[in-house]
This record gives structure tokens, sequence and C-alpha cells, in this order.
């Protein structure tokens, strides 16, 4: 009975024994690769250095007996967010929400500039020099005389009518802006003749530029040069919508003073986004009877919440934002504190040292912006440059020793003998980013969806533009541009169909590029798209233009093939034939090109006949801007400028239907699919592997900084590895200041799936260092250094000293180049594999033992 | 089991069964074992050496075990699977079904390795997790199969479940391995053996590439510690082309010296059974004779260990 009772206990505790077993070696003992940890996704970069606040604005209108009237008087509780505002670039775009606002009326169209004039309670947003600190000095406060605008109209007004001049009535105006000519004093009658009179009113916003001088702003030639009729930048400045329940968002564009010298913002002079709501002018108590004035302030609004005033109509000016600038709305303002980040030259300026010249990706550009400065400001580090071209351009450098380092994303031919090692140093890729208007003023498009096939539809050429390629041979019948074609109106339901030139192209580069590569790899990949390409008919019947037809992809080029040029009557055609469907493509040779066209809504499509009176020829040039709310553009940009200036990115389809965004999540699934094969070398991964994993961005790249592993410099080399090791330690933190990761890139971190990024950059960074090749020679001289140390036991079933000498001639090279990349086997231990059995023996043996004699010890005990 | 059966021996050398009585004193037993009177409750031992005893026999029956499952049981069931395999992988060949692509199941058939030197052939199965290299030899399922275009990669355990793999060092350059596929056969040379910092050989274009990896161990008793991982490359020149298809990367519990934790519920139920089992062998012996309980409890419970041995072997490297 005992035996069994025994026997049992000792099964349950076995059981826990065994349970346990497996347990305790694993944590210690295995040096197998553990399970990658989900990467977390990176905190938004909202965190840092947003903005949120939270006030009261109010209208207060007085009733003849000098009490708050009740009935015209509003209150909101309104809360402004932005979501960065440190270390801003110019042209970068902060996305700018609020809610809790007095709902707009007549909505314009455009709302940028003088356009949005004619609106009702919307908010202001404007850019503007100086703080929000009353115990600063006046010239470095925020004023309406800072605040810029690109049109005199948004400043003064000229020459009011009584009922048109409701800022007199203004109940927190100072007396003398109550004065019928107002706002300069003295008032410049002598640049702004005919406006000091009595009979009309008048108030001029004049602007101070940072330098010191003061524009009257009364009319278009006394303003500032940058707001000269069209200006290089469209108006960034607008008076912003607000929806039926309060909310509103804007991306702002800011200005620095590369773009805007007059604003005059940088990172000595500190700026701010003023946020206006406009609720309407606080007037003061009426005189008896009331003037037209007074009335006119007492305007609540012609048009309904929610309404649209695309015609143009006029507004009641108490409640328009054309008075942004008067005390009552002034005073309700927002100010939110931006800084700006160091000028892209701010190297070339602040460090006397010769730069040290990085060829190569403009995928690095955002990121060099910002790691620049940590580098070239610091005397313990060099000056580190990057000079953007081709990757193989960049590259060739590289190995004929122009510089000492290349950044390319994707291997390369080696035409040297010199051994080149691949470290990586940023996790990037493209974009196909897009601005897209939905009709009826319903706000940007921000779903689109492309599938492969759309990409190669646009790259061949294959829509007509319009109906002047309507004769190109072979594809008639095909649609006019992208908006029309029935397989993107399935993906993209909802967006007009009215036919732009600019819609039956992506602006794409003319160079050669790795980026171009990833693009048609992703074309390449998908059947549908590739049937298209080699002249099957989608489905709906439409054709591949001949001249692409069954071109070879991917490739590093995209090349222009199309030959047509149009027969028309068109004067203007006649005197300049051309081919059209170059002029539609027209690619560019940057990235930042392509992305400065995105924000503006200009493409470059060359369709454009101007006549030159002077000579009389017609020339063909830019198209104009796209108008505000029917803007449809395409473009190849990089991730890293599509965050930087607030671009929207396509979703691309991948697998069964999905359709995946550049996100943290799907840049780190692409990276987790990437594999090395061999040290030194560059990651890869097929893109049929990363579609078939469905959340994976097929737009994933790996930027690698390489660098020769013999025969460079003894300081270059040293600067290289310093560089790699930098940019993916410090130059990993995600952050908007010096030497930090900007957005668009994804961190490469010491854990998670980016992991054997950061140990093979590390790896290649001491190869760069060291400059002794790619860590062996020839296979002659193989003896294997791990050999030495299981032979001296001399008891193990394999000879290892034999292995050696008969390794040698059995490996053949088949060529020098090919043994010079040979790597290392790497190591793969397990030491719960070396000690489980003779544990498992040890253990057992020890529990023999200690139950026979804990028997004896029991029994003898027992023993009377 | 094993307490109760310790040898009967002179007094001095071990411990004898408790002669009958409330005080027995301590003297030789009788030598005429067929005289021995029919036996009688044993005083149990009590108190911390009974728990002692009962843990030490429980950990001793484990370990044990375990070492009787890895290196004889378990070489039982790789010789059934590989039987069960060729012949699955011979009916294949002849109808011409043998996968050729990365169409794989896990587990499948792909290929026959012979190695004369070693005197082994073994089926190939795919897959090179734990569990799969049970059954023999694994292709590792991001690579292509053995004999095509490429460098395919073969798992192999080293010292358990068979050891397919356990003399891989000895073969040297120039030895023969063949291998026989869905294409057909071929012969390739082998390059040598690799150990951690040996220098990966270059494969050239068009060469099909097959790399044997299994584990070896140093020092003494090298034969029971495969803690390091060991290649062997061999190649011929001219393979048979890759239609591709196979994934581009395998979980983390494939890769060499690897293990998962997927079967770790599969531990935790044979545990149960076995506890399970436990009470109602107590439960039963309450009614049943010894014997009768022990007849039915037996198998029952030799089966469970078995599959409790086999999973939690899935938590351990899988080349070792």
């Amino acid at each position: 009975m005992s035996v069994r009772r025994r026997l049992a206990l000792a099964l349950a505790v076995g059981a826990v024994g065994l349970g346990l077993l497996p347990g305790a070696p694993s944590a210690s003992g295995s040096t197998a690769v553990s399970p990658a940890s989900p990467s977390s996704p990176a905190a938004a970069p909202a965190a840092e250095g947003g903005y949120s606040r939270t006030r009261t604005v109010t209208r207060e209108v007085l009733d003849a007996e000098g009490g708050v009237d009740p009935t015209l008087s509003t209150s909101y509780r309104m809360t402004v967010k932005a979501d960065r505002t440190t270390d801003l670039r110019g042209r970068e775009r902060v996305a700018i929400s609020w809610s809790g606002a007095a709902p707009s009326g007549g909505r314009a169209s455009n709302p940028y500039g003088e356009k949005g004039l004619l609106q009702e309670y919307p908010v202001m947003v404007l850019q503007c020099r100086g703080t929000d600190d009353a115990d600063l000095p006046l010239a470095k406060q925020v004023r309406p005389e800072t605040c810029w605008t690109s049109s005199v109209a948004q400043r003064s007004q000229r020459l009011r009518s009584r009922s048109e001049s409701t800022w007199l009535v203004d109940r927190y105006a100072d007396e003398a802006d109550r004065q019928p000519v107002s706002g300069m004093d003295p008032f410049p009658a002598a640049d702004c003749p005919g406006l000091d009179t009595t009979v009309a009113n008048t108030h001029l916003t004049e602007f101070v530029a940072q330098a010191g001088r003061t524009y009257p702003a009364c009319a278009a030639d006394r303003m500032p040069p940058e707001a000269a009729v069209d200006a290089a930048f469209p108006p960034s400045e607008l008076a912003a919508y607000t929806d039926l329940d309060g909310k509103g968002a804007v991306q702002f564009e800011v200005r620095s003073s590369v773009e805007n010298e007059s604003l005059g913002c940088s990172h000595q002079v500190a700026c701010s986004i003023v946020v206006v709501p406009i609720l309407g002018i606080s007037c003061d108590r009426p005189s008896a009877p009331m003037t037209s004035t007074d009335r006119a302030c007492r305007k609540a609004g012609r048009f309904a919440a929610g309404s649209s005033n695309f015609a143009e109509e006029g507004v009641d000016q108490a409640v328009s934002p054309s008075l942004w600038w008067s005390a009552s709305n002034w005073r309700n303002r927002f100010s939110i504190p931006v800084t700006f980040g160091l000028p892209a030259g701010v190297c070339d300026v602040l460090d006397p040292r010769a730069p040290t010249k990085f060829f190569g990706s403009e995928l690095m550009a955002q990121a060099a912006l910002q790691w620049a400065p940590a580098y070239c400001l610091r005397d313990d580090r060099f000056n580190f440059a990057l000079s953007q071209m081709p990757d193989n351009a960049g590259w060739e450098n590289m190995e004929n020793g122009a510089g000492p380092a290349a950044f390319v994303s994707s291997e390369h031919q080696q035409a040297g003998a010199d051994p080149v090692g691949y470290a990586p140093t940023a996790v990037s890729g493209f974009s196909v980013g897009y601005t897209i208007d939905r009709p009826d003023n319903g706000g940007e498009y921000d779903r689109l969806r492309l599938n492969p096939r759309l990409l190669a539809k646009l790259l061949t050429q294959s829509y007509l533009g319009s109906d002047l390629g309507r004769g190109h041979p072979g594809i008639g019948d095909n649609p006019m541009a992208i908006m029309d074609d029935p397989e993107f109106v399935k993906l993209n339901p909802g967006l007009s169909r009215n036919v732009q030139e600019a819609g039956a192209t992506l602006l794409s580069l003319s160079v050669s590029s790795d980026l171009i590569r990833q693009v048609t790899a992703y074309i390449a990949q998908d059947a549908d798209a590739m049937a298209f390409v080699s002249g099957t008919p989608d489905p709906w019947g439409m054709k591949v233009n001949p001249a692409y037809q069954s071109l070879d992809l991917p490739r590093d080029e995209w090349p222009l093939l199309d030959s047509y040029v149009p027969e028309t009557q068109n004067e203007c055609l006649k005197q300049n034939p051309t081919v059209y469907f170059t002029q539609l493509a027209s690619p560019v040779s940057t990235l930042r090109t392509i992305a400065d066209a995105l924000i503006d809504a200009w493409p470059y499509v060359q369709t454009r006949c101007e006549y030159d009176t002077a000579t009389s020829t017609y020339k063909l040039g830019r198209k104009d801007r796209q108008n505000y709310g029917t803007r449809f553009m395409l473009g190849l940009v990089s991730l890293g400028d599509a965050d930087r200036f607030g671009m929207r990115s396509a979703a691309l389809l991948t697998s069964k239907g999905r359709y995946v965004a550049p996100t943290d999540q799907s840049l780190s699934a692409a990276v987790g699919l990437m594999r090395r094969s061999g040290a030194h070398r560059p990651f890869t991964v097929t893109q049929q592997a990363i579609t078939a994993a469905g959340d994976a961005y097929p737009g994933t790249m790996v930027v690698y900084t390489t660098a020769k592993l013999e025969n460079l410099a003894r300081t270059q080399a040293r600067q290289v590895a310093s560089f790699i090791r930098i940019a993916t330690s410090e130059g990993q933190v995600r952050g908007r200041g010096n030497g930090d990761l900007p957005g668009g890139y994804l961190p490469i971190r010491k854990s998670g799936v980016t992991a054997p990024l950061w140990r093979a950059a590390q790896q290649t960074a001491s190869a760069i260092e060291a400059q002794r090749g790619a860590g062996t020679t020839v296979p002659e001289e193989v003896p294997p250094p791990s050999d030495a140390g299981p032979a001296a036991s001399g008891d193990t079933a394999a000879p290892p000293a034999e292995t050696p000498s008969k390794a040698g001639p059995g490996a053949t090279p088949t060529s020098a180049d090919d043994t010079l990349r040979t790597s290392a086997t790497t190591e793969t231990k397990s030491s719960l594999g070396n000690v489980l059995l003779p544990m498992l023996f040890l253990v057992g043996g020890l529990a023999i033992a200690s139950s026979v004699v804990s028997q004896l010890v029991g029994r003898r005990s027992g023993t009377p | 089991m094993t307490a109760p059966t310790v040898p009967q021996a002179p007094p001095a050398a071990g411990v004898a069964d408790p002669p009958s009585g409330a005080a027995p004193p301590r003297r030789p037993q009788p030598a005429r074992r067929a005289e021995r009177p029919p036996r009688q409750p044993r005083r149990p031992v009590q108190g911390t050496p009974a728990l002692v005893s009962s843990i030490s026999t429980m950990v001793a029956l484990i370990c044990l075990w375990a070492v009787l499952h890895l290196l004889v049981l378990a070489q039982v069931s790789h010789a059934r699977a590989q039987d069960l395999l060729f012949d699955e992988f011979r009916v294949q060949l002849a109808g011409a079904t043998a996968p050729v692509d990365g169409t794989a199941e896990p587990g499948a058939p792909v290929a026959l390795l012979r190695i004369p030197r070693l005197d082994l052939e073994e089926v190939v199965v795919e897959g090179t997790a734990p569990g799969d290299l049970f059954a023999g030899p694994g292709h590792k399922r991001d690579s292509v199969l053995p004999g095509q275009v490429g460098t395919s990669v073969v798992f192999g355990r080293a010292a358990t479940y068979g050891a397919p793999f356990a003399d891989l060092a000895e073969l040297e350059a120039g030895d023969r391995i063949e291998v026989t596929t869905g294409q057909g056969e071929l012969d390739l040379t082998v390059l040598g053996v690799r150990r951690a910092g040996d220098p990966v050989r270059p494969r050239s274009d068009g060469f099909a590439r097959v790399t044997l990896v299994s584990a070896e161990g140093s020092g003494r008793l090298a034969g029971f510690r495969p803690g390091e991982a060991l290649y062997v490359d061999a190649e011929a020149p001219k393979g048979f082309p890759s239609p591709g298809g196979y994934s581009p990367a395998v979980p983390t519990s494939e890769e060499a010296m690897a293990r998962g934790v997927e079967s770790l519920p599969s531990v935790c139920l044979g545990l149960a059974l076995l506890i399970a089992l436990t009470l109602g062998v107590i439960a039963a012996r309450l009614r049943w004779s010894v014997g009768l309980v022990w007849v039915v409890a037996a198998p029952v419970a030799i089966a469970l260990a078995w599959f409790t041995t086999d999973a939690a072997m899935r938590l351990f490297p899988n080349l070792i």
C-alpha cells in the first residue's frame, strides 16, 4: 500500500518536475535566436512639441443702455491643437485642429489668401513673427502688424462706406483706431495717395518686416516683395471652415526666412502660428438713433451655418475674416509659439572644416537635414554633408574614391576590386503622394488606394490626357485620365470624374534611382499589371501604350519612349510640335521637386500655350496651379518628405485585396521579412514575399551607408565608422531636434524587428574601421579558428584536424571576386543541447542514489 | 517501481526487505528464497526521508525515462517513421507526384538522401521545426529543394531520435552524397565541413548546393553533447531548375538550434493526463488487485509518457 502511495506521490511530484525541466534551462541556456519581440509602434511625434489650449472666446455686443445684449452676444469654449511646434523647417506643414468653435457659413471654394475673405465665422490661421508675451519688448511680440498676409485686402480696409466700417464701433478698439482714417500714425499720405480723406473710412494694418522696414499695405505695390502677384509660393494663411459640430482642421504650411525673408522666421527669430476665431465685432453702445454703422455691426451673417458661397457673394463684414486684426477678434486669438530648426546650409556657414561628403540617395534628405548639425557643430566629430545624387552615381563616386561613402538602398554592381560593406542606416521608402480634393468642397480625399496595374497604366503613359491623345495609334479608346478609369473609380469611389491632364500621369523621376527600381519591382511582381504591360487589355478594355509594350521590368530608370506628335489645328501646337505624352509626364530630377509640386498642387504638365506678343511666337510652358477644390495630382515622393510636408500617401495593394499604407507597423512588417545573404551584404526581400505577407508596405526601403572595406584612407574609414555608429544609436531616436530621426523613418533599434539591421550596422562599421577586407581571405588559408579548441580533447567523433586540409582544395573558388565577398560562418550554438543528455544522466543517477540513501536513513531512523 | 525490487543482498551491502514483526532485529536473510514467507505489508518509511525518497525516485524515473526515450525508444519511432515515409515517397516518385517546389506540407517527404560513406539512407521531410526532425532530416523551408540550383539546407539530429546526422563530421571533401527528388537523382560532392568562424564557401551560378546542418559536441562525451552547429557543404556543377515558391522566411523555431514554445499546451495536457492516470490507479487499487490494475494501466502510462516526452522535446533545440 505504502509503495503505491509513494509511487503516486512520486508521479505527481515528477509530473511537476518534468513540467519545470524544460523551463529552467531554457531561460539561460540556448543562444538560438529568441523570437523577435513585436516592435512597439513608435510614439506619435505629436507628443513632442505639440500644442493644446482651451479658452473661452466671446463676442459681446452692447445695447442702448450699455448692458450686454444677450441676443447678439455669443460665447464659445474653444480648443485648439497643433501636432508639432518645435524645430520646424521651411514649408513644413503643421496639422492644426480645433473644436468648440462657431460653425462657419458661406464657405468659399478656396480658403487661402484673398479668396477666403468672403466667408462668415471662419477661423483665421496666420503665421506671425514674435511671441504672445506682454513682458517682451514690442518688437518681439505678436501683433497684427507682424502677421503675414499675401494680399492688401486681407490687411487693410480702404475707402469704406459707413455701413462697411464696422471696426469704427468696436468697443475694444482704441480711440485712435476708431477714427475715419486709422492704422498708421502718422498716416503715410505720400505712399498712399487719396486715402487720407474724411469722405470714406480707411484702416491700414501695416506690415513690419523682420529687417525693420514698414510696408503700409495700402496698395499692392506697398506690400512686401513676397506678397507680390504670382509670388513664388502660394498663400499659406487661410480663413478655415468650421463644420456644424464646431470642429475644423487644416494643414498649415509654415515659411522660414528662406521662403519669406520679410516675415523672417528662423532658428533665431521666434514666431507664432496665430489662430483667430472670427466671432464678429463686439459693438459698442449704439448712438440714438442707430447709425448705419451700428446696424451693420449688429449683423450676424447672411449665410446659414454650413452653407457655401461659391458665387462669391458679399458677406456681412462684422463676421467676416477681413477684420481679423480688429481688437474684438484679435483678443480671442490662440497664439501657438513655434520654433524653427537650423537652416539646411548651417554647416557650411558655421563649420570652417571641409565637409566630408556622403554621396547618394535622396531618401536620406530629411534625416541628413537634422543629422548634419549634430556632426558639424561638435569639434569631436567631422563635418558631415549629404550630397544628393542618383544612387548609381553615388555608388560610383564611392568606388572610385571621390567620397568616402555612399548611401544606396539596394545592391549595386561592384566595379572595383575592393570589397564594399553595406551598413543599414535608415529604414524609409517611397510613397505615392497625392493631393486630391473631393467634389463639392468635401475637403481633401484621404484614403487613396492604388494597385500595381494603375501604377503601370500611369507610368506607361497609357492615359490619353486630353482629346489630343485620341489620335495615338492603338490606344485611342483608353480613358483620358486615371479619374475616368473604371478601375480607379471602383477603388476610390466618390471622386470627381472630370478629366484633368495631370490625372494622366504620375510625377516621377527622370534619373536612375533605387526608388524607381522598387516601384517597378512592385509592378513586376503583380501578374495583372504585367499582363497589362505585355499587351493584354484590362477587364475594361484599356490597352497599354504600344511604345511601352513588354517593357522589361523592374528597372532603375523610367524611359520616355512615346513618340506620338498629335495633329491639330491649334496654332500654338503647330508651331511647337512636341511629343504630347512626354509633355504630360515631364519627369523631374529630384524627389523634393515632386514634393514641392504636390504641396502647391502645381503639376509639371508642360502643355500651357503662351503667346509672346513681342516676338509673335507661341511657347509651351508649365500649366497653372490647380484650383483649390478641384486639385488632382499624384507624385512619387520619399516617406521622409511625405511626413515633413504633411502629404498623404496612397495605400498600395498587397495580397488578397489588402491595401497597405506606410506606417510604422507596415514598415516593420516588411523589415521583418528581409534577410541578409552574408556579412556586410545588403538585406533583401522579394516583392512577392512582401505582397504575400499582406501587412507589409511594398515601398519599404533600407538605406545603407556603403564604404570600401579595404584601401580607404584611415581618417575617412574612421569617420564613416563613427557616422554609422552615431546614426544607428542617437540618430535613431525619434525627434525634431538636431541629430534626431525625423518622421517618415522607422527607427533601427537594438531589439525588435530591426535588431538584425542594427547588428549588421555595427558589424560593418567595425569592418570599415578595420579596413581588413570582408573578414576572410582566400580559402586556402582556411584553418578554422574554432577547430583548435575541440581538437585538443582529442576524443571527439570527428577528426577536425583533417578537415581543413581537405576543405581547402574542395572549395574551389570560381573567381577572385567571389572569394573576397565570402563571410564567416556564424556561430550557432546551444548550451541546452550541450548539457541536456549528460544532465539527464547525472540527475537521474543522483536521484537514484538519493532515493536509496533516504530509504536507508528512513528505515534506520524508524528502527527503535 | 524501483524501491520494492531492490535486489536482496548481504546485510551490509544494501537495503533489505524489512522483516515481519514489530521490531525486527537486523539479521541476514535466509539464503533459500523459496522458503520465504508471503510478503507482509512493510512498515512504511515516514517523515522527511519518505518525502525525499519519493521525490528522488520520481526525478530518477523521469530523467532515466527521458534518456531511455531519446536514445532508444525514439530510435524506434524514427525508424518506423522512416519506413512509412520511404513507402510514401516511393509511391510519390513512381506517380510523379513528389513535390518539386515549396508546396509540400511540413512533415511530408521531399527527398531521399544517401551518404554511402556513412551508410546513411534517410527520407528528408519538409520543415525543420524540432517536431519535424523527429521523423528524419528536415528541409529548411526557405531554401530550394535538394538538388535544385541554389543552396538547399537540410537539418538533421545529432544525438536523439535515431541521430541520422550523428557522424556528419566524418565526411571529407570528395565524398559522395546522392539525393533523389521528384526531379531525378543527383550526385553531389562534399566540399568540406564548416564550423563557426570558417569562411562560407561561395556558390557559383548554376551550381546545386546542399548544406547539411547538424550539431556536434566537444570534450568528454562529445557524442552526447551536441551543442554547436556543424555544416557540411556539398555541390554539383549542374542542378535541377528551381520553380520557386519557397517561403521567404521561416519562423524562428525552424532556424538552426532553435526551439519553439508551440507545444507547451501539449506538454501540459500530457502531464495532466499522467496525473489523472495516477489518481485513477490509486482509485482502482482499492477495488482490484495490483496485477490487474498494472496490466491495464501500464500501457496507458507508457503511451502517455511517450506522448509527453515527444511534446517536451519540441521545446528543445532541433539539432540535438
